[in-house]
């Protein structure tokens, strides 16, 4: 289940060996009441803890009571809801590895009762529904027209027979692309690059955000051709003198760019090769950030509402002191003046990264 | 006015304030729990007055006469009836405005604005005033030419027009539309000095429109059916994917906006919305709504709109904003009025559900004095909360936290940045502070700024 998610394992191992229990694999739930478990971790009676406790079910000493003692902390909270089973999971299961980097889901977790309750009332037990025969029915068929949706199994991607060599491609991509993003995917005028080797960690918490593009960040090939059929060039969206073709050929000179493999061996694209949707459905299962993606983990913090007192982690910096703050960046004299750095051309422009 | 006339008015309202106290200490001896009031007013006299510290704004101040004139307004007539048949607000309120950051976005098509959160009160959010979030443009759409079809894993597929909608039962909800980018200038370190910056990526308004849940089992989904892919009729064609779950619990679609028609910039004629969630989930000028076996995976749920964690990993599907509060008076765009009392006002909401209370802190976290609510407390909508505070004077680190009906506490920013690293862009929620700078503090006396911890 986890085995795409390769930092969560390696994080998973140091934890183990560090001594201190993976999440929900302890056994101390002394606080669980009902006596029957999930996987023998959570608390199978999770709905009627909630319950009793006024559906607060993300109330601390809820989530305690559902999956043990060391649910509600921080990263421990976090890695347990890596298991679909944990009520509190956004994960489904066979979600990563159906097919090999397959489309992935996630869902509500089973613990947000108050949304499954209103499911059941507006749709699976409503059973008085009666339609009112307003609107009109339509065939599929007369839906071609609007049909660009391309998923992340590559379900609508254009038959086989269309696209280019990813050296035509490349000069379709010059001609509407490279004034904006680079004629080699760098980036140009504040627009954002598409290739870019930036390390997705950082140093530490000061350090400038890391660029993300395609080939470093974006977990699906297809949905570069979806994206950029559907929404580019900027100015003329879904141009019809581009067409699919065009389309599939800026994809692949965009993926080449990217130096996305296609198989095992690590093969690349050529110059020559032609790229249509079955290369296209290859680099799918290759590109290399794909496994690091994880469904919602939220909310990641439990705390109990301190009135009086409260302890020093909650307060100021986090060790008790309320003078060591951050400040804007002043100027020589004192001024407070923001955004010094993208004004001085020192920062890329963008809210904490490059451009929204 | 003259020097002396300052020094005049001063000792004028030194002479009426120990006036009154003198008159009031005479009745106190005949008034039970009397001694409380005394002992506090003695203690004043102690301390001796200080026209400087004096609570009245005006005090130490010139006498103001010159507005008690009559002026036009009160001596010449006003402009008479549909000279503006659409009202706008008095020239006067003209700096009350969405604003933007040139060097947010490379264009303005592709960009945003924010709400001045710090001039609204209540909870609602005037249409003009509703922020902004384009990823293509505003188109403007002629509502005759616009349909909606709903396809894919359904029975029947249908077509809507914008007046078959209408005459489906409709439902009207005031709630939250906020970006889950909303904060995201602070995630390493404070840059701006105002709500507008910090907060202003959201908005709160009434709408009005058809139950998604209604027009779905109009056209029966089959039960392979798991997710909707909605997508825009605009130049993004913004689409993204919603499981069933979220489309059957509480979204629907709406064609108004605070009783008149949505406005162009939120999705004229008709936009999905869907409380609780991200906005960009809530697609503007929807056009289909295409069934679907599994989620689309398209840009604005992979590349965009994911968190990026201190250990390279993202997260991804990041659906509910969570509970989330802040104080808007006094907050940056205000400077204090001097030592005394004021009514720390905020607003307080949670894409779970109900907001069950709200604590101000003054001093960085260590005690909360839980606020009262002034306004509706509603599902999903901005919630308006009021403490009283009386300040020394002295610096002041002003923080709110939340607390919702899941039971949910909002927590501290270093606290989250410790497990969510700087680099997630998405869902900053954690608390801001306001550091109230002391009265005596030279140039910078009775500032407010937005610092980070």
């Amino acid at each position: 289940m986890f085995s795409t998610k390769k930092t969560f394992v390696a994080a998973a191992i140091a934890t183990l060996f560090t001594g201190s229990a993976f999440a929900m694999s302890g056994s101390s739930d002394g606080a669980a009441t009902g006596g029957d478990k999930i996987d023998g971790k959570y608390a199978a009676n999770f709905e009627q803890i909630i319950k009793d406790a006024d559906g607060k079910y993300l109330d601390r000493a809820v989530i305690e009571a559902i999956l043990g003692a060391d649910a509600a902390h921080g990263r421990d909270g976090l890695m347990g809801k890596l298991d679909p089973a944990n009520p509190y999971s956004f994960e489904v299961e066979d979600s990563i590895d159906g097919g090999n980097h397959g489309n992935a889901q996630c869902k509500i977790p089973l613990a947000f009762t108050e949304v499954h309750d209103n499911v059941k009332a507006n749709y699976t037990h409503d059973s008085d529904f009666v339609a009112r025969g307003f609107g009109t029915p339509i065939s599929e068929a007369s839906l071609e027209i609007w049909d660009i949706v391309v998923d992340g199994d590559g379900k609508g991607l254009p038959d086989p027979s269309v696209g280019m060599t990813v050296e035509e491609g490349g000069k379709v991509y010059v001609q509407f692309c490279g004034m904006c993003h680079g004629d080699f995917g760098e980036g140009a005028k504040g627009y954002l690059p598409l290739a870019v080797e930036e390390d997705l960690v950082t140093s530490d918490f000061s350090a400038p955000a890391p660029m993300k593009a395609v080939g470093n960040y974006w977990p699906y090939a297809v949905t570069l051709f979806d994206y950029i059929r559907r929404t580019m060039p900027f100015w003329t969206p879904n141009a019809p003198y581009i067409g699919d073709a065009g389309y599939m050929g800026m994809t692949g000179y965009i993926l080449q760019s990217n130096y996305i493999p296609m198989d095992d061996e690590g093969t690349e694209l050529e110059d020559e090769t032609f790229f249509n949707a079955e290369v296209l459905m290859k680099m799918n299962k290759y590109m290399k950030n794909q496994g690091n993606f994880f469904c919602d983990h939220r909310p990641v913090i439990h705390n109990a509402r301190c009135m009086t007192n409260c302890d020093d982690s909650l307060v100021g910096d986090g060790k008790g002191d309320i003078n060591n703050f951050k400040q804007a960046r002043l100027l020589p004299d004192g001024t407070p003046q923001y955004n010094v750095p993208q004004r001085m051309h020192e920062d890329k422009p963008g809210v904490g990264h490059s451009g929204m | 006015m003259t020097d002396q006339n300052v020094e005049k008015v001063a000792l004028q309202t030194e002479e009426s304030r120990n006036q009154s106290r003198r008159t009031f200490l005479k009745g106190s001896a005949a008034v039970a729990g009397g001694v409380l009031f005394t002992k506090a007013a003695s203690a004043d006299a102690q301390m001796g007055f200080d026209p400087k510290k004096a609570v009245a704004p005006y005090a130490g101040k010139a006498e103001i006469t010159d507005v008690l004139q009559d002026q036009a307004a009160r001596k010449s007539l006003g402009f008479g009836v549909r000279k503006y048949p659409y009202g706008m607000p008095s020239p006067f309120e003209k700096e009350v405005q969405r604003r933007t950051l040139e060097w947010l976005t490379p264009d303005s098509m592709a960009s945003i604005t924010m709400t001045p959160i710090q001039s609204l009160h209540g909870i609602i959010t005037p249409n003009g005033l509703h922020f902004e979030r384009f990823h293509g443009g505003v188109p403007t759409i002629n509502p005759d030419d616009h349909r909606l079809v709903i396809h894919g894993l359904v029975e029947r597929p249908l077509i809507f027009t914008m007046d078959d909608l209408k005459r489906f039962p409709s439902v009207s909800k005031i709630v939250t539309v906020e970006c889950p980018a909303n904060g995201a200038l602070e995630w390493k370190g404070v840059q701006l000095n105002s709500v507008q910056w910090t907060h202003g990526m959201m908005s709160c308004v009434e709408y009005t429109g058809v139950r998604l849940s209604d027009l779905l089992k109009e056209a029966g989904i089959k039960p392979e059916g798991k997710w909707l892919i909605p997508e825009g009729a605009d130049a993004s064609g913004m689409a993204r994917s919603l499981p069933l779950e979220i489309a059957m619990d509480d979204c629907f679609i709406a064609y108004a906006q605070n009783g008149e028609a949505l406005r162009r910039e939120q999705g004229y004629p008709i936009r999905l919305v869907v409380p609780g969630c991200e906005a960009n989930m809530w697609v503007k000028y929807l056009r289909r709504i295409m069934v679907h076996d599994v989620p689309m995976q398209h840009r604005e749920e992979t590349s965009k709109y994911t968190e990026l964690m201190p250990d390279g990993t993202a997260q991804r599907f990041s659906w509910y904003m969570e509970a989330n509060s802040v104080i808007t008076y006094p907050s940056p765009d205000f400077k204090m009025q001097g030592p005394g009392k004021y009514y720390v006002r905020g607003l307080a909401w949670s894409g779970r559900g109900k907001v069950a209370h709200v604590d101000v802190t003054f001093d960085g976290g260590k005690n909360w004095k839980e606020a009262h609510f002034t306004s509706a407390v509603l599902d999903k909508a901005w919630t308006r909360f009021e403490v009283e505070w009386d300040w020394d004077g002295s610096e002041t680190f002003l923080m709110s936290r939340t607390t919702d009906e899941t039971g949910y506490v909002q927590p501290p920013m270093p606290q989250m940045r410790s497990l969510e690293g700087t680099n997630n862009v998405y869902h900053r929620t954690a608390m801001v502070t306001w550091r109230v700078h002391a009265w005596e503090d030279g140039k910078n006396g009775g500032m407010i700024e937005n610092v980070q911890y």
